[in-house]
């Protein structure tokens, strides 16, 4: 018993078979994410809020189990509390994304958490930090995670451009993780995202019924044909 | 074991781990605890909070316990519903309440909800999902009135309408078509009572009678088998056997004390003051 | 094949009018082969409490010691006789507190305890192996024959028996039930708990 079959432990354990996201622009950075939490087939929980506080200007996107990622976004929160306390400045997110790297490797045995770090500091303005599933920190332009994001990276790849605006990025999330929820079945529900600034943090929300939509399929072999019956057809005679 | 004191070191005694695992490994398959195969809800309405829950305990595929309690007490404006292993509800919920009131003595205020639901899901995360508690935490206090859900691995939620435990599907189906925001008391209760009703009548790990509790800022009421739809028919005749039906080899009767009386002899009584 | 069955036996309690019965079978087993007809199961732990443990029966002995260490200290420290639902707290956490590593028994009790007027009220609990309290008004069972005994004292079971009609009652249940259980029988031992008496009777019971 020299390791774990993960697997076996994590059985019947909620989890965010996720589509999230961050992309980083001129002056802050937009998050976004689904909001389907599911145990098995059973969705748990329909509106959840995958974009979790870290600190004033940091958020954390989380995808894997809901429980782990929770555990360590707490510790985190609680960290960066502590650390804003006794430097009596804000962290930079580079700390920020550090500092959650830093528990997902050392307890990637125990852990299957992947997170995305986001958000604005004085030193570095916008920035995006990739946390995947065992540790590692990668700094991106942008960044897309969960169970859904398999779908989308040729999308990002062919869509992404330097310079963007902020409405362009968000629309720019909206459509990836509509996209991703679309293919994904552990994803969907409604996008929640948030736009960090140096002046604020916008929440915003688009309802499962006002997702973007794409081409959706249409019948290809065309309309199925109504049964003809030939009249000329007389029925046949029979003998008593 | 050799302690001197009644009350032995805190936590858990892993001494017959060794033992067990060696039976185990001997292909005797380790026995199941009883589980609540429950319905549990909760639900948010104009001015609190209700709970819900059915009163079936199993072993298995027998029922241990028609009429069981699953609403435990966490303080008196917070309570928690309990699906699972029966005993994981009963002592992670005791033990929060125990922990709960102590924090209110040491900071002298009220807690808060989401104090109790912080503590509960630290508690089962450490224990990696092994303390097999589902839960549905529920209660009002300086901030409103709050909901979640914990799942066994110390995970929460926060929702306005939440349902746990094997019936959770047939309730959930219930409160999805039935809630509403700000919804009167009496139309919440029918609602968490349709819920149970649903989960009692189609999950077959639940069911017997209805519990509730209504939790509001400055009361709260338990409902105690608010709804009984399986009341046992009274048996028309009565199957007492006739007195010495039963022949015993032996008896031995153990006469005990009732009552004693003391009687000074001789003497004042002996001086206390 | 569980561990649970590895010794065989089953334990009921009952309540009446005024009092409670428990009763147990007495054989002690291997598996399937019989090794003693006068196993004993229920213990005394004070005079108006009894404590039936059904399962393994090396922890038969174990919990027996260990509840008679702690129910002594109990009486020590607090200077009186623990009640019965004291004393169902006490084996409930005592059995919770090997939650990993579990003690496989499903103890079951039944005693009198004292109301603050004096009298006594009829007591009856059990818990699973892990300290699940179950508090029932009616009846408890434990063991390889719990499934019969369910059945069995569902059906016999009436509110408000005397202490010698529910002497009956539970005898019946016991020995109905134990002769549909491979692993339980070989004779039956029957308390019945009053407020002045203890009547402990042994039956005789099929011997295959």
């Amino acid at each position: 018993m020299d390791h774990i079959d993960m697997q076996q432990i994590k059985n019947g354990e909620v989890n965010l078979g996720t589509s999230i996201m961050a992309v980083q622009f001129e002056g802050g950075v937009v998050i976004g994410a689904d909001s389907r939490t599911t145990t098995g087939s059973y969705i748990a929980n329909r509106v959840t809020d995958k974009l979790t506080f870290l600190h004033d200007r940091v958020y954390c996107c989380r995808s894997g189990s809901a429980a782990d990622t929770q555990a360590i976004a707490d510790m985190g929160h609680y960290y960066l509390q502590m650390q804003a306390q006794s430097l009596g400045s804000a962290p930079a997110v580079l700390t920020a994304a550090s500092l959650m790297e830093k528990m997902c490797y050392q307890n990637k045995d125990q852990l299957s958490a992947g997170i995305i770090v986001a958000g604005w500091d004085e030193s570095g303005g916008p920035s995006v930090y990739n946390i995947p599933l065992g540790g590692g920190l990668f700094r991106q332009p942008w960044a897309i995670g969960g169970s859904g994001s398999t779908y989308v990276y040729g999308y990002c790849d062919a869509t992404y451009q330097e310079g963007w605006g902020r409405d362009e990025t968000i629309n720019f999330v909206k459509n990836t993780l509509a996209l991703a929820m679309s293919r994904d079945g552990s994803s969907g529900g409604c996008i929640r995202m948030c736009v960090i600034t140096e002046d604020k943090v916008e929440r915003l929300f688009v309802p499962g019924d006002e997702l973007p939509r794409f081409w959706e399929g249409r019948e290809v072999l065309g309309e199925a044909k109504k049964p003809t019956i030939n009249r000329d057809v007389v029925p046949m005679a029979v003998e008593v | 074991m050799a302690t001197a004191s009644v009350y032995s070191s805190p936590g858990f005694d892993f001494s017959n781990q060794i033992r067990n695992n060696f039976l185990a490994e001997k292909g005797l398959p380790l026995p199941k605890a009883t589980s609540t195969g429950t319905t549990i809800v909760g639900c948010l309405f104009e001015g609190g909070i209700i709970l819900g829950a059915d009163t079936r305990a199993t072993e298995g595929p027998i029922v241990a316990d028609k009429n069981c309690e699953k609403i435990h007490y966490i303080t008196e404006s917070i309570r928690c519903c309990g699906a699972g292993t029966a005993a994981d509800t009963e002592f992670v919920t005791n033990l929060i309440s125990s922990n709960m009131e102590m924090h209110a003595l040491t900071h002298g205020r009220k807690p808060r909800v989401v104090t109790a639901m912080t503590m509960l899901k630290q508690y089962l995360f450490r224990y990696q999902g092994h303390v097999g508690a589902a839960l549905v935490l529920g209660g009002v206090d300086s901030t409103g009135p709050n909901l979640f859900t914990i799942h066994p691995h110390g995970s929460t939620d926060k929702l306005p309408y939440v349902t746990m435990g094997s019936g959770s599907l047939a309730a959930m189906a219930v409160f999805e078509s039935g809630w509403k925001t700000k919804m009167s008391r009496e139309d919440a209760l029918q609602l968490v009572k349709d819920a149970i009703a649903a989960g009692i009548f189609n999950d077959l790990g639940s069911g017997s009678n209805i519990d509730a509790c209504i939790i509001t800022p400055n009361h709260t009421e338990m409902l105690r088998n608010v709804e009984m739809p399986n009341e046992r028919e009274t048996k028309e005749k009565s199957y007492k056997f006739r007195r010495g039906t039963t022949e015993w080899k032996s008896e031995s009767i153990r006469k005990l004390i009732v009552s004693e009386e003391i009687t000074p002899i001789g003497g004042d009584a002996m001086d206390t003051s | 094949m569980s561990i649970m069955q590895y010794n065989g036996g089953s334990v009921i309690a009952m309540v009446g009018k005024d009092c409670v019965a428990i009763a147990s079978d007495l054989r002690l087993g291997n598996q399937a082969l019989g090794i003693s007809s006068n196993f004993q199961k229920i213990f005394s732990v004070t005079d108006r409490i009894y404590l039936g443990l059904p399962g393994l029966a090396t922890d038969v002995t174990t919990l027996r010691e260990l509840f008679r260490y702690r129910v002594n200290m109990y009486t020590i420290k607090e200077e009186r006789e623990i009640q019965p639902e004291t004393f169902a707290h006490l084996v409930s956490s005592t059995l919770y507190e090997h939650r990993f590593g579990p003690y496989f028994i499903e103890p079951v009790m039944a005693g009198l305890s004292k109301t603050p007027s004096g009298s006594f009220k009829p007591f009856i609990a059990a818990t699973d192996l892990i300290g699940c309290l179950n508090f029932a008004k009616d009846f408890v069972v434990a063991g390889t024959a719990s499934e019969k005994l369910y059945g069995v004292a569902e059906g016999l079971w009436e509110s408000d028996l005397e202490p010698e009609d529910l002497f009956e009652t539970i005898s019946q249940t016991m020995l109905n039930a134990v002769d549909r259980d491979a692993y339980s029988g070989w004779g039956v031992v029957v308390h019945v708990i009053t407020k002045d008496k203890v009547v402990t009777r042994t039956l005789k019971g099929r011997m295959d």
